[in-house]
């Protein structure tokens, strides 16, 4: 390692990956396949089928060359030919069907399989727990559902019916050979042994050079990309060539792995050359002189040739195609652990519905929270909102603003103290009922991919413009921008055009409790006007929180409670707090003066 | 048709510039590949020969080669196989190693390339253009490149030799069977390549679906609150479920082309194998009675068994390589495409130096900094982000900029390195226009600190040494120049601290660490090379007041010290500038020092400053209540 010193930063950084990826796996992960597997049993046993009929048919097409030889040729019986040859080309034919059959059979199993396991691993991705999104970072649980499952459905495809179909082939080489003629088979067959210990050899080699030029290969991208994310200070330091020769040495590195593999092919292929040319002569020897003595058909030889030259690829497409089957148990371990962790309740149907007279009085009772270990963000807050007030929050950031909202929703459950929504345990309410019962318009709309409407009824049901659902009505009203897809990060809309359709997607979901978390930062002033007059009518007589960081958007609010590291330090409305001249008031002269 | 013909090839002449070139560059290793499989290939005519010698030696008939009569024995015939084997061996071994060596090679010169092209780019290509495209190019279409250089090369000149070799061996056995055997084979190579666009049309479609569904995927765990807050999760699934049935759908549209590509081929071979054993066993029959068909004997029959199982892999390969071809043209097309992009800031054709500078000696700018009636626009902008700046700045000077986000400091600091392009004759450094400087030497002298802190993923001690490697230092001196660089900064207290201390990795893979502290790591890489001017474009916006106070104090004695030029968005940090500049919508408002500046009343300054005193009244009330004075 003592080479890549200076470079180790972009050696290490799948270290986990590499670890699951070694020779061995557990059956902690092939139990579940085999079950999942298993259950799909018109297309498993079908592909069994007809990998034995392909595997049957594949000894039978040299067998019945030797007949034709032995009883139409040599006899000179030209009817009989004919019938070989008819009989040859079915068999032929069945060859031909079945080993189509079997890969597409295959194929049509992995698919299954892979998309079950595809499917559930992405719904339970969605439902574990925030906590686990604020450590895990989303790149790798992306490669769980992309990478993981791609390389298990290429175990199917590529892997499983090749290993499975070859080693039968294999089997049946062998047994044809002992079974035709036990003595020359048996001298022909021998070179088998020394053949499978090669392939076993080769492929352990294989692996290895296989993952050291992966990593080779990471290590290179990794390098590349970091660079190319700071060019410009590459560049301000005159760094340029320093930094090509670092990228040409990975490079060579990378080039010496890739030729690592290439060497052991180009090993692994001669030594199956060598071995394929000692059976054959061997086969020359004991099989021609045994048919000279009359001891052999001729047929029997000429079949002999053709199995013994049959023998080899399947051998080498084992070596190979192994490596596929390890690298998919890994990823099907991988997969398989996280299905394991632990995740949220799943709702009872995809359509939420909110808590039905639900009146939105909210109370928190000296609630404690902290991310992590000691570190409170809140500190034993009580307070008591009633049902259909305008409260404004407001504090610095870090205050616990924030928190305050993702308690609320049940993002996170507080270590101590307990909320209580209409006098009832917010833990007593469904989770998903209690979430849909809130409507949060938050300041950075993320939008996903797709149509404005999708955008605003999150996939819900689509507006018939009669009007059944006056919120989503009246939210579709609103959105009246037009502009075509949308994409993640929503470049095509401006600012304004955002917060509306933040705040027609909360309007959509017809909440009972309405949360506005810094919605009209970035609003002109008529766009805000008119969301105003809408918010106004939708939420009227609905308890609203407002979470503004700008003192301007709050000063109209039954109550603002001023927040700071996690305690309630003053509240009260505005002209109480302004008169109070505590943080309050100091936070709102400072913003006045604001450019 | 001879108009036509001859315009393909020039396209073909044209289209494969790119390969022609490793070729030539790799010609010893091709050359020798080349001679392997030659061998390999006119060797693989010998096999069946020997079989057919075994077959009719073991009837007892005369062995006839081309009218020869051979008595050979099995021993014999044995000891031959075994040798052919042994040589082919070897060229195989030796075609693997040198050619397709030699497209790893070409592989790795071409990412070289490219990366040096990369590296000699400006600042603005960087900015329009997306890291993962250029990624992308680098692995992706390199390696369609190097697999034409190596396996599509291969399989191209194996097939092509193949044929003229094996067919000869077969016409002299027995002309007629040949032509037999070859009668399924001209369709294959047109099978195939119909077979190869099919296959390539459904296997991009699938690559699309599994590109929406790596992004439907990647857009919900980064959405996954707003999904969880209107209660999505379940929908979403769905929706996911419904895409991943989608993309099992057109894998098996895949899978239906492509599990029966090899069966076909296998199919035609075959039916060769089916016209031999009616053909040629009608001649084997022949040849006992006196019928009027050209005989053969068994052996021939048996040879001709063998001659035609393996003709089939080199056709396949041909349409095969067929298909690498394409793809690895297209690459190189891409691949030119970005090596076509020239930087926007190159060197000038004639360069210039301050009188008495020696290029790439010790020498240290005075730091004079003029602009001269500047205005400057992004490259493919329209809008004028500075008009009309004229300034100047004497050396030892420290001058301040202050405005809003978007009134220009940015974009005029980063013209200082030449970061992007200005016109001729707008900013001078030494009396030198900026664009007549040497690139190197420019940067060289100008400390340029931008708002983005990037580290590399190495430890402090070489992110910090990062401007040194110019000068020839023993470790001990790096060290040491290192070490008094971030006790300027003020960073050495914490980095001290760290598991590791100096060498402590940081950056993108390294240990998280705090914005500032970060911000400090910066400065420290950009003073450690002692530059005469020193830009700090808002660099230390996450370092506390006290701290950055100091720090700049600091800075006014650090070694080679000569010109500051300064953006910030707090008062503290600008206060103690010899001059302070407001910016605003890309022109200047304002000039003078603190105290002038702010008997301007109303005017930017004077509010920025207000703004800033009561923001100080709040920090100052926020200690008080954390202390639990007010509690």
């Amino acid at each position: 390692m003592s080479a890549q010193a200076g470079l180790e930063g972009y050696f290490d950084v799948d270290i986990e990956e590499q670890r699951k990826d070694e020779s061995h796996f557990e059956t902690r992960a092939f139990l579940p396949l085999i079950g999942m597997i298993a259950r799909h049993r018109a297309p498993l046993f079908s592909g069994f089928l007809m990998v034995i009929v392909a595997t049957v048919a594949t000894l039978l097409e040299p067998w019945l060359f030797g007949r034709a030889i032995d009883e139409a040729m040599v006899p000179g019986d030209w009817p009989k030919l004919q019938r070989f040859a008819l009989v040859y080309f079915s068999v032929v034919g069945l060859r031909v069907f079945s080993t189509i059959g079997q890969s597409y059979l295959f194929e049509l199993l992995g698919q299954r399989v892979t998309h079950e396991l595809r499917s559930d691993l992405f719904s339970r991705l969605l439902r574990l727990p925030t906590s686990v999104y604020d450590k895990t970072p989303a790149g790798r649980l992306l490669t769980r559902v992309t990478n993981d499952v791609a390389s298990l459905a290429e175990m199917f495809s590529a892997g499983f019916v090749s290993i499975l179909s070859n080693a039968l082939l294999v089997i049946g080489i062998l047994v044809c050979l002992v079974v035709m003629d036990r003595k020359v088979g048996l001298i022909a067959a021998s070179v088998f042994p020394g053949l499978m210990l090669l392939g076993a050899y080769f492929s352990s080699k294989l692996r290895v050079a296989y993952r050291e030029a992966r990593s080779k290969l990471s290590a290179l991208n990794a390098f590349l990309a970091e660079n190319l994310l700071g060019m410009k200070v590459v560049q301000l330091f005159n760094r340029e060539e320093l930094h090509l020769s670092r990228f040409n040495r990975i490079n060579n590195w990378y080039a010496d792995a890739q030729i690592g593999t290439i060497r052991i092919f180009a090993l692994f292929q001669p030594a199956i050359t060598i071995f394929a040319g000692l059976s054959a002569a061997l086969v020359i020897v004991f099989g021609g002189a045994a048919t000279r003595n009359g001891s052999m058909k001729l047929g029997v030889l000429v079949t002999f040739f053709s199995l013994v030259l049959t023998l080899f690829q399947p051998v080498r497409e084992l070596a190979d195609k192994w490596n596929v089957f390890l690298s998919g148990m890994a990823s099907a371990e991988r997969i398989f652990s996280v299905l394991s962790w632990p995740v949220e309740t799943e709702a009872a149907s995809a359509e939420v519905k909110p808590i039905a007279g639900l009146k939105g009085e909210i109370v928190f009772e000296d609630v404690w929270f902290a991310y992590e270990g000691e570190h409170w963000i809140l500190r034993g807050l009580s307070v008591a909102i009633p049902a259909g007030s305008r409260i404004g929050v407001v504090g610095h950031t870090g205050a616990g603003k924030t928190t305050l909202i993702s308690l609320l929703m049940r993002f996170y459950e507080p270590q101590r103290g307990r909320i209580l929504i209409d006098g009832k345990d917010i833990r007593d309410y469904d989770k998903h009922a209690l979430r849909a019962s809130i409507g949060i318009i938050q300041q950075d709309v993320f939008l996903f991919s797709g149509s404005l409407q999708e955008n605003v009824t999150l996939w819900g049901p689509p507006d018939d413009r009669k009007g059944d659902n006056k919120n989503v009505h009246e939210a579709l009203a609103l959105v009246d921008f037009d502009k075509g897809e949308l994409q993640e990060r929503g470049t095509n809309l401006s600012m304004g055009e955002r917060q509306v359709l933040a705040f027609s997607r909360a309007l959509a979901a017809d909440p009972a409790i309405w949360i506005l978390d810094e919605a009209t930062a970035n609003m002109d002033s008529q766009t805000e006007g008119r969301l105003g007059e809408s918010l106004a009518r939708a939420a009227h007589g609905q308890t609203t929180l407002l979470i503004a960081h700008r003192l301007a958007t709050v000063r109209s609010a039954d109550r603002i409670l001023v927040l700071h590291k996690g305690t309630l330090v003053e509240q009260g409305d505005h002209a109480q707090l302004m008169a109070a001249n505590g943080l309050y008031a100091r936070l709102y002269r400072f913003q006045e003066a604001a450019l | 048709m001879l108009k036509k013909i001859r315009a393909r090839l020039n396209g073909i002449l044209e289209e494969s510039a790119v390969l022609r070139h490793y070729f030539w560059k790799y010609r010893r290793w091709v050359g020798v590949g080349f001679a392997a499989l030659l061998m390999v290939d006119a060797l693989e005519v010998v096999p069946p020969l020997l079989m057919m010698a075994a077959v009719d030696l073991a009837l007892g008939k005369p062995v006839v080669i081309s009218h020869t009569h051979w008595s050979p024995s099995f021993s014999g015939l044995a000891w031959t196989y075994i040798g052919v084997s042994f040589l082919q061996a070897i060229g195989r071994y030796g075609w693997r190693m040198y050619l397709i060596r030699a497209g790893v090679l070409a592989g790795r010169d071409m990412r070289g390339g490219f990366a040096r092209h990369l590296f000699g780019l400006g600042a603005s290509f960087f900015d329009r253009t997306p890291i993962g495209a250029l990624m992308s190019l680098s692995t992706n279409d390199v390696e369609a490149v190097r697999n034409m250089i190596g396996a599509g090369f291969l399989t191209m000149a194996d097939s092509l030799i193949y044929f003229m070799t094996v067919p000869v061996a077969m016409w002299m056995l027995s002309p007629k069977l040949t032509l037999i055997a070859f009668i399924p084979l001209p369709f294959l190579p047109w099978i195939i390549r119909r077979n190869e666009r099919e296959i390539h049309q459904r296997f991009e479609k699938v690559q699309e679906c599994f590109g929406d569904l790596s992004a439907m995927t990647q857009e919900s765990l980064n959405g996954v609150r707003v999904l969880k807050a209107f209660s999505k999760e379940e929908v979403q699934s769905r929706r996911f479920k419904a895409l991943g049935e989608r993309y099992v759908r057109l894998n098996l549209k895949l899978a239906v082309v492509q599990s029966a590509f090899g069966p076909t081929l296998d199919f035609a071979m075959s039916l060769g194998m089916v016209f031999l054993l009616i053909v040629g066993g009608r001649m084997v029959i022949s040849q006992h009675g006196s019928g009027g068909t050209e005989a053969i004997t068994l052996g021939v029959f048996v040879a001709f068994q063998r001659y035609i199982q393996k003709m089939v892999w080199p056709m396949a390969a041909f349409g095969v390589s067929l298909g690498i071809y394409e793809r690895a043209v297209s690459s190189s097309e891409r691949i030119k495409k970005i090596e076509n992009e020239r930087t926007d800031v190159p060197e000038a054709a004639q360069t210039e130096l301050p009188r008495g500078a020696l290029p790439g000696g010790p020498w240290k700018a005075e730091g004079r900094i003029e602009f001269r009636n500047l205005s400057f626009r992004f490259p493919r902008s329209e809008r004028e982000v500075l008009r009309g700046i004229s300034l100047s700045i004497e050396p030892g000077e420290r001058v301040a900029f202050v405005g809003t986000i978007g009134s220009g400091k940015s974009a005029l600091l980063s013209l200082l390195p030449r970061l992007y392009l200005v016109s001729d004759g707008m900013l001078w450094i030494d009396g030198v226009d900026v664009n007549r400087w040497p690139l190197k030497e420019l940067r060289r002298q100008v400390g340029y600190v931008g708002q983005e802190v990037f580290l590399f993923s190495e430890s402090v001690m070489e992110n910090i040494a990062y401007g040194l490697q110019e000068r020839s230092l023993v470790p001990a001196q790096r060290e040491c120049a290192v070490q008094r660089a971030s006790e300027l900064v003020h960073v050495h207290g914490e980095v001290s601290g760290f598991v590791s201390a100096y060498a402590t990795r940081v950056g993108e893979r390294g240990v998280s660490v705090s914005g500032g502290q970060k911000q400090r790591l910066t400065v420290a890489r950009a003073i450690v090379q002692e530059p005469p001017i020193l830009v700090l474009d808002d660099a230390l916006s996450a370092v506390d007041v006290q701290t950055e106070a100091r720090l700049l104090e600091g800075l006014r004695s650090r070694p080679g010290r000569n010109t500051e030029l300064i953006a910030a968005h707090r008062i503290s940090t600008v206060r103690d500038a010899d001059r302070i500049v407001v910016l605003d919508h890309g022109q200047i408002v304002q000039t003078g020092a603190h105290q002038k500046l702010i008997s301007e009343k109303d005017g930017i300054y004077w509010r920025f400053c207000q703004q800033q005193r009561f923001e100080e009244e709040l920090v100052e009330y926020e200690r008080g209540l954390g202390e639990g004075v007010l509690v």
